[in-house]
């Protein structure tokens, strides 16, 4: 599945009926089983980008759409070729972890046992073993997210989104994250949209990296990553990596230093 | 996850004494002063007045007829109060149409609805289930809608994006996610309902009895003692109905409590 965005543009409106624009003219073709990274500087219109591709929010102007590998239509509609694992997880806190997994085939009217074998499968799968029966809070930001990524994975959608999954996680647990999601892309070969404003993790992680111009929300450059899979995150120490993080780490220095620059202007005025 | 802390003995200790000295210190004052027990009994003959009351079964069956009228107006309450708040919540025309009625209703006390209840009731049951019903109605309807108004509207869009529908929506996201607030609305009703039942039992007529009854009643000749031990049955009474409902509200939704 590859999706197609034209000329992609959303404009939100702010309190007091001023306009700001979060995207505009986004023009790319994620390819299928790619693993592209959205990078950019907060308030660049990264997260609104996976979004209007998950059909969850819509777009003001231009297309999305998606295509099968040979470029001809796939008549799937946005949102039911997608799935979203977001930075807060979403989980239902007042639903088990096992629970929370087969939500999604749940409400399709899947039998129990069958969608509860799935899913003591994935729950396996993402080192959750053992916590079918805890409920949300009981579980630490790390391995929250590891049931939301079982969560989504439950969907078999071909195509996963991810709006910085691991934003708020401390360092440690999140190279271990990173690792274990290379790990299930290698498995998986879903095409990933993966948005982040840490540049290593972007990196690290995709095939390729657009990186975003701050308000208004252009694609500044697209880097392609040429480094071997499968990855670890021993692939930090290499030279390759170094060059691209700082090919990468110069294209987002002014557009962070803009936002910054706007955001004390907002604050001022 | 409930953590037992561990707790130190003043902790433990003092709450019991501050009761016990209390009560020592009462029944020391009255002994001491001479205090006329019309006007203050000691502790130990509230106790003794209220052994009598438990051997004549004047308690139980007072107790057992306000605990009904507590239990069917909170009832009643409770059905109508969660109904309108998730329909006030969940429908944008329901909320116009219930929005006078409720601006209008909720800040009224509902204890001046008497009057007018006892001349289309009479001092009957229905007259005391009813007034406890409309008062304790508001605060549930009020919590749920504001329940129903406060879910994160991250989890919906997640549920969404998993491919629920709108219906499964409210059924499977936003009434869960109510849960607590619907709680705490059971909660404040429960208290308004006990207020009210005894408010009712004061002025219903003598034939009829309750809690509130015995306790005018007794006001009314002078038996002071009959009085305190009508206030420490309702106290109890009241303390034992709100820790049930603790309990009961931990055990179906634990997730809350956590």
């Amino acid at each position: 599945m590859n999706i197609y965005a034209q000329d992609v543009s959303k404009t939100y409106m702010a309190r007091g009926g001023s306009t700001f624009i979060a995207l505009e003219n986004f023009t790319h073709c994620f390819k299928s089983g790619q693993f592209t990274c959205i990078l950019g500087p907060s308030g660049c219109g990264k997260s609104t980008m996976a979004q209007i591709v998950g059909g969850i929010e819509p777009a003001d102007g231009g297309t999305v759409r998606i295509e099968s590998s040979d470029g001809t239509p796939s008549g799937m509609k946005l949102g039911s070729a997608s799935v979203m694992v977001w930075q807060n997880q979403n989980l239902f806190p007042w639903r088990t972890i096992l629970e929370n997994v087969t939500f999604g085939p749940e409400m399709a009217g899947m039998s129990r046992a069958e969608r509860e074998e799935k899913a003591s499968r994935l729950i396996n799968s993402v080192g959750l073993r053992g916590f079918e029966k805890h409920y949300p809070t009981q579980l630490s930001g790390g391995m929250r997210q590891r049931a939301a990524l079982a969560r989504a994975l439950m969907m078999d959608r071909p195509i996963l989104l991810m709006d910085e999954p691991f934003g708020a996680l401390d360092a440690q647990t999140k190279i271990v994250m990173q690792e274990e999601l290379l790990r299930i892309f290698e498995e998986t070969r879903k095409t990933v949209i993966f948005v982040t404003h840490s540049i290593d993790e972007a990196i690290l992680l995709g095939d390729e990296v657009i990186v975003m111009t701050a308000r208004p929300g252009r694609i500044k450059e697209v880097i392609p990553i040429d480094l071997p899979r499968p990855r670890s995150f021993d692939l930090v120490n290499t030279q390759e990596f170094g060059r691209l993080f700082d090919k990468a780490f110069h294209l987002i220095r002014d557009e962070v230093t803009k936002a910054m620059a706007e955001m004390n202007q907002v604050s001022h005025s | 996850m409930t953590q037992a802390i561990a707790r130190s003995w003043p902790e433990r200790v003092l709450p019991a004494l501050s009761v016990i000295g209390f009560l020592v210190a009462w029944q020391l004052f009255v002994d001491i002063r001479q205090i006329p027990s019309i006007y203050l009994p000691s502790p130990i003959a509230i106790a003794k007045t209220l052994v009598t009351m438990t051997e004549d079964g004047t308690l139980v069956s007072n107790l057992s007829m306000t605990l009904l009228r507590i239990f069917a107006g909170f009832l009643i309450a409770a059905v109508g109060g969660i109904i309108v708040g998730l329909l006030m919540g969940m429908s944008r025309l329901f909320e116009r149409v219930a929005d006078p009625w409720i601006a209008a209703l909720y800040p009224l006390p509902k204890i001046s609805l008497i009057p007018l209840l006892v001349i289309w009731l009479g001092t009957g049951e229905s007259y005391k289930i009813i007034i406890s019903a409309i008062t304790a109605f508001f605060p549930i309807a009020m919590s749920t809608y504001a329940g129903v108004r406060q879910v994160d509207p991250g989890l919906i869009k997640a549920a969404r994006d998993l491919g629920a529908s709108r219906s499964q929506v409210q059924l499977h996201v936003v009434l869960p996610a109510s849960i607590p607030s619907i709680f705490s609305g059971l909660q404040l009703g429960m208290g308004v309902a006990i207020i009210l039942v005894v408010a009712a039992e004061m002025i219903g007529s003598s034939g009829q009895g309750g809690m509130g009854y015995l306790l005018i009643n007794a006001g009314q000749v002078l038996d002071t003692e009959s009085v305190f031990a009508s206030l420490v049955v309702l106290t109890l009474m009241g303390a034992c109905i709100i820790k049930c409902q603790q309990w009961l509200e931990r055990k179906l939704a634990p997730w809350a409590a956590i």
